[in-house]
């Protein structure tokens, strides 16, 4: 155990190439990997072998398809493929491969119609033929492809948690540039309020919002109310935080002398002000959004969100709540996993912006 | 003032430096050599002082000894030899025997030295234990003992105290407490007495003697003040970018005729051959600036309280400033000077009385430009040199963004900054430098008054005896007009031609510096005696 | 100090009182009103709805039903839960105390982990084990808590050893006290251990973050020049002088803690205040609804005075401004 002051001898810390250089790979990686993600759920359609809605009735809860290379008899293919499955023996759960049926993985299929932005097509990433079917993620309780649907529900998890941290943001900006620009009685009322919104515990304060507001409506307007539930509670800590900066800015000496050379308030924003908050917000961002995509994966769990047919990641994870489905079908609670790379990437790119901050002060 | 340890040869190497080069990273990358091929020798029982301006590299040096190296440094050649062992051969824990037990460390900064969340004397016993099997009880005798000779009367107290609750010269006793307590054998000081009062410093100059003569300590004195020394050290060695330039005995030095060595030396002397100023008969008959009556009231409300707390910073000022004149503006702390300052700058507004530059009310707030204390502060962190001092010309929008950058390259030579570094942060910049910035920024705004608000206090003698330079000139260059606001009588005796003294939000005096000593005010008087407290004795300033 | 813990009362009321009214505002906005769901409930008379209706104020303005609510309050009761027909407080209670049965030891316990681990990563620096942290704790930040809750419960069905889900189990009623207890603790393993692994990873960083910024600090140089071994100087001074940053997080710790324990409550059936909210939601029962949101920032509000109480111990410059 070394201090880091210490007997330098063995220290390998600074010795690394660079120390900046890794710091910026970081934030390259974590914002390339953020953009393809959100890329493939916004193009779910192309990337989904099948829609959300649609149903194989005779496969429910069917487990993840494999993919062969080698056939049944032994033999070697160089194209992927899978076998068709049924239910063999009668029990309810356990599909066998029927090797009479394989079926190649096709690039560039047909299949079912969907559209994007008004953009309608057929063609899918990938996908077989049926009877046989592709079910990367095995199907749930109405044989309705999970992998699908966990690109369809990441429209819904990744952009609620996004409009929502948006949502908070400039609220938070708003009311928090207001009470640092003006102080005296706004600041005070402001900060009070905000604590109020702070002191409320996360979740409960959520769940209780939801409840003073209709429960049973469309998906398109339970969205949409899950993003605005979530932006109203969540707007206390970033108003504090941009009014820290700001208060600290406005007395900050260099703005004294801009005003000593005759700056009007709006040159001060513009030029002093706004830069400095607007890195702070930036940072704050990239904390909120994770905590609001569980956020609402939160309410769609409990019900309270996105519900049927409109998949949420949240949503799913409900069905394996159910002891029969979590206990024999481990694949429900895949959706459970799908939040951890955006969560990891988003927490890599908070670290290393405020790392910046921090050195830059 | 040889040692006169029996039982030590005076040519045995006690503490042996070869070469030693260190190296560090800076924020930004760039590879700062710290130390380069400095050369040592000590003797049991001996003295070194190093002299040398900020910079220099005697820090570095004085960390470097223990192998104490900032969290980016290295040693890059060179060893340190400790009693004939090389210490970075040693464990770790051979090491940390000798450091504190062996040989002691008093650093920089004393306030900072100690932790602000443990009781002085577990601070203070910590230390003792570490390096000898004492009981507790003696833990304690000795704590109390050393106490009471770094000047400590009240030792019950101070034991039980936490750092925030003494002065920073108190705290700067327990830090040398700490480090004699375990009877060192070397003690390595950085600028131990910078923050203590005349009395306290020649009391602890004495126990330093004391200890050399009695038991033999051997001691590395860093100071930028060679008057220190002249009691205390038997060799001197003169730093600069991280190298020896000169070393010798106190007289030999004198004599150098290096002109660097000579500055370090003589700082006060410096300053006096600076051009002093003197009433040109160019300076103008009429007032450029009229303060008349001017008040201001601070009004603090506490929250959910009826009570008010009323501070009447400014009662009644009014006063007149020649153009062309340098005036200081003297005070204690709460006296008012500062917002004084502020409200002629236009950063805060009086309540009554009134305010006329060239006799016009309604002024230009850009003809009256301020320099701050703390230039971090008042400088942009990310903007670039050039921005910032662009930036009066492009808020008045001047003539085009050519015309801007060229003014901007030539406001930098003016006040002695390189031009190549116009793209670069205010963080790459030196105190010293960043200062200048703040100068070249107000005079792009071409301002008539410029105020000083204790911009050059905690520079050393030396930086400000350039900085005072660089305004004569820029004054003579531009018509400028100077008020300084300071405590720091020193400075100001040499650089201003008109002294004002306030107290209480009022002006109680206004005279020559040079009967400042002999003021019947009684608030003059007492911050002449406190400045003398400050001013070391050694050099005294030839006038 | 009783000034200093007096005005951090105060200031807490205060909070409550707030938090109350918001609640309240937001209840205008509620389409539909209380009464919605007790008309449904035929077990309770015309009367009985009309009494209910008059004691608190449901077809009054917001400040008269407001001021009614107060004064239930201070009765101890805390408004009417329609849908079980009877004082909100009464169903709160029980489940409030099974809440911190399990919010309790889970927060003693994260921070019992996180304390001398995160002290003993801030000394790793850029070796493997500092690696093995960061990226450990990355993972364990990135799980969200509903998969933690889910595969605790799958751990219990699957081994069978760990009680699925519950407080109690009817076979345990009978038996003497400490057999009861056992069977309690017994039910808590799962729930608090995913309520620890949700909530750990977070205080770990913190903890290493602010002890690594002490250990910048000057006066740890200072330290370090004296020759203090490293135990010494990590434990004896680099943590007490962390503590101030760190008793402000606990006080955070306390809210996330409770958020989490909501969803672990759902999943697991423990029977604490998560799902009676929810069930109140569910059942528009609204007054349970703002009772449940009460007492879980009664709880957080309780965490943070501790907190505050904690710092003006430890930290004396705390004392010297109270």
């Amino acid at each position: 155990m070394k201090l880091p002051f210490a007997d330098r001898s063995a220290d390998r810390s600074h010795k690394k190439a660079g120390v900046r250089g890794s710091a910026r790979f970081k934030l390259t990686w974590a914002i390339w990997f953020l953009v393809a993600i959100h890329a493939v759920v916004v193009l779910a359609g192309f990337f989904a072998p099948y829609n959300y809605e649609t149903q194989d009735r005779e496969h429910p809860y069917a487990a993840p398809t494999k993919i062969h290379f080698v056939d049944c008899a032994g033999k070697f293919h160089l194209r992927p493929f899978v076998y068709a499955t049924r239910n063999d023996d009668g029990s309810v759960i356990g599909y066998n491969e029927d090797c009479s049926q394989p079926a190649k993985v096709g690039i560039f299929v047909h299949g079912d119609e969907y559209s994007i932005v008004g953009v309608h097509s057929t063609r899918h990433l990938f996908g077989v033929q049926s009877p046989a079917s592709i079910f990367l993620m095995g199907t749930d309780g109405f044989g309705r492809d999970q992998f699908s649907r966990l690109l369809y529900g990441g429209q819904v998890s990744l952009f609620a948690g996004f409009v929502a941290a948006s949502f908070s943001a400039l609220v938070g900006l708003l009311l928090g540039g207001i009470a640092g620009m003006y102080g005296g009685r706004v600041d005070d009322i402001a900060m009070r309020l905000a604590e109020i919104f702070i002191t409320v515990p996360w979740f409960y304060f959520l769940i209780a919002v939801r409840a003073f507001l209709p429960l049973q409506i469309s998906p398109v307007v339970a969205f949409l109310l899950v993003i605005a539930v979530i932006g109203v509670v969540g707007w206390g800590r970033p108003a504090r935080l941009v009014r820290g900066v700001v208060l600290s800015a406005r007395e900050r000496n260099f703005v004294l002398a801009a005003r000593g050379f005759g700056a009007s308030n709006s040159y001060l924003l513009r030029r002093h002000l706004m830069p400095l908050t607007f890195r702070v917000m930036l940072t704050q961002m990239a904390v909120l959004i994770p905590q609001f995509i569980l956020a609402e994966v939160i309410l769609s769990f409990l019900g309270l969100g996105v519900g049927e047919p409109f998949p949420s990641w949240g949503n799913m994870l409900a069905r394996a709540q159910q002891y029969n489905v979590l206990v024999s079908y481990w694949w429900m609670l895949l959706p459970g996993l799908a939040p951890v790379p955006v969560f990891l990437a988003y927490h890599s790119l908070a670290e290393t912006l405020q790392e910046r901050i921090k050195s830059n002060i | 003032m040889t040692s006169g340890n029996p039982g030590f040869s005076k040519s045995e190497e006690f503490l042996r430096v070869s070469s030693l080069s260190m190296d560090y990273h800076a924020a930004n990358g760039d590879v700062i050599h710290a130390l380069h091929n400095v050369d040592l020798k000590i003797g049991a029982g001996e003295s070194v002082g190093v002299l040398g301006e900020s910079g220099s590299g005697k820090s570095s040096l004085a960390q470097t000894l223990l192998h104490l190296l900032p969290g980016n440094g290295q040693i890059v050649s060179g060893r340190v030899d400790y009693q004939g062992r090389n210490l970075a051969k040693l464990t770790a824990q051979q090491l940390r025997k000798i450091r504190g037990g062996e040989i002691a460390l008093i650093s920089q900064e004393p306030a900072l030295a100690l932790n602000p969340v443990l009781s002085l004397g577990r601070q203070l016993a910590d230390v003792l234990k570490t390096h000898s099997n004492l009981s507790h009880d003696e833990v304690l005798l000795r704590c109390g003992k050393i106490l009471r000779d770094v000047g400590f009367p009240d030792t019950e107290r101070v034991m039980r105290a936490y750092p925030h609750e003494l002065s920073g010269g108190q705290r700067q006793r327990v830090a040398i407490a700490q480090a004699l307590i375990c009877g060192p054998k070397l003690l390595i000081a950085d600028e131990p007495l910078s923050a203590l009062d005349t009395a306290t410093q020649a009391d602890i100059l004495e126990l330093l003697q004391n200890l050399k003569r009695e038991l033999g300590l051997a001691m590395i004195f860093i100071t930028h003040n060679a008057g220190m020394l002249s009691t205390l050290a038997d060799e001197i060695l003169v730093m600069r970018n991280g190298a020896v330039t000169a070393h010798g005995s106190l007289n030999e030095l004198q004599d150098s005729a290096d002109e660097y060595v000579q500055r370090v030396l003589f700082p006060e002397k410096n300053l006096l051959s600076a051009p002093h100023k003197t009433s040109t008969a160019a300076a103008d008959e009429k007032s450029l600036l009229q303060v008349r009556n001017l008040s201001k009231r601070f009004v603090q409300r506490r929250m959910l309280s009826r009570k008010k707390f009323a501070v009447q910073s400014l009662e009644e000022v009014s006063f007149n400033l020649k153009k062309g004149s340098t005036v200081a503006v003297i005070g204690r702390s709460g006296s008012g000077k500062s917002t004084l300052a502020r409200c002629i700058a236009g950063f805060e507004m009086p309540d009554s009385g009134k305010i006329l530059l060239e006799g016009q009310q309604e002024y230009r707030q850009r003809d009256v430009q301020m320099i701050f204390q703390d230039a971090a502060t008042s400088l942009n962190p990310r903007f670039t040199a050039r921005q910032i001092i662009a930036e009066p010309m492009e808020i008045a929008r001047w003539k085009t963004e050519v015309d801007r950058t060229a003014r901007t390259l030539e406001l930098m030579e003016e006040v002695g900054l390189d031009a190549a570094w116009a793209l670069r942060l205010p963080v790459e910049f030196s105190g010293g430098q960043r200062q200048r910035l703040a100068l070249a920024r107000a005079l792009a705004a071409e301002p008539k008054l410029l105020i000083l608000d204790e911009a050059f206090s905690g520079f050393d003698l030396p930086l400000q005896a350039q900085m005072m330079r660089l305004l004569m000139e820029l004054q003579s260059r531009h018509g400028l007009t100077y008020l300084y606001i300071s405590h720091d009588l020193n400075f100001i005796s040499l650089f201003a031609e008109e002294v004002i003294v306030m107290d209480a939000g009022r002006i109680v005096e206004r005279t020559v510096p040079a009967n400042l000593a002999h003021s019947a005010v009684p608030a003059t008087c007492e911050l002449v005696e406190a400045s003398e407290k400050l001013h070391v004795p050694g050099v005294e300033a030839t006038v | 100090m009783i000034r200093y813990l007096a005005r951090r009362i105060g200031h807490a009321f205060l909070l409550l009182f707030g938090v109350s009214i918001l609640l309240f505002l937001m209840f205008q906005a509620a389409p539909g009103d209380f009464l919605s769901e007790i008309r449904l409930n035929e077990q309770i008379s015309p009367q009985t709805v009309a009494h209910l209706r008059a004691q608190y104020g449901l077809d009054q303005p917001m400040p008269v039903r407001y001021w009614k609510w107060l004064k239930s309050t201070a009765k101890g009761e805390l408004g009417y839960s329609f849908a079980y027909n009877t004082p909100a407080a009464e169903l709160l209670w029980p489940r409030a105390r099974n809440t911190l049965l399990l919010s309790v030891p889970a927060l003693l316990l994260s921070w019992l982990i996180a304390v001398p681990l995160g002290v003993l990563a801030a000394g790793w620096k850029g070796n493997w084990a500092d690696r093995l942290f960061s990226g450990g704790t990355s993972v364990l930040l990135a799980l969200p808590d509903v998969l933690i809750a889910l595969l605790a419960l799958l751990i219990a069905l699957k081994t069978g050893r760990f009680p699925v889900g519950g407080m109690t189990s009817v076979s345990a009623q009978d038996q003497d006290n400490w057999a009861r207890l056992r069977d309690l603790a017994w039910h808590m393993v799962l729930p608090v251990a995913a309520l620890v692994i949700g909530s750990v990873a977070i205080i770990l960083r913190h903890v290493r973050a602010s002890v690594r910024e002490v250990l910048e600090s000057t006066y740890m140089r200072a330290a370090e020049g004296h020759g203090l071994s490293q135990r010494k100087i990590l434990f004896g001074y680099a943590l007490p002088a962390a503590a101030n940053p760190l008793i402000s997080l606990f006080g955070l710790s306390v809210a996330f803690l409770l958020s989490v324990s909501l969803l672990v409550e759902v999943v697991m059936s423990w029977p604490g205040m998560g799902p009676l909210l929810l069930e109140a939601i569910l059942a528009r029962d609204l007054f349970l609804v703002i009772g449940a949101v009460m007492f879980s920032t009664l709880f957080l509000i309780g965490g943070n005075l501790l907190a505050d109480v904690l710092l003006y111990v430890f930290d004396p410059r705390i004392r010297r401004q109270a």
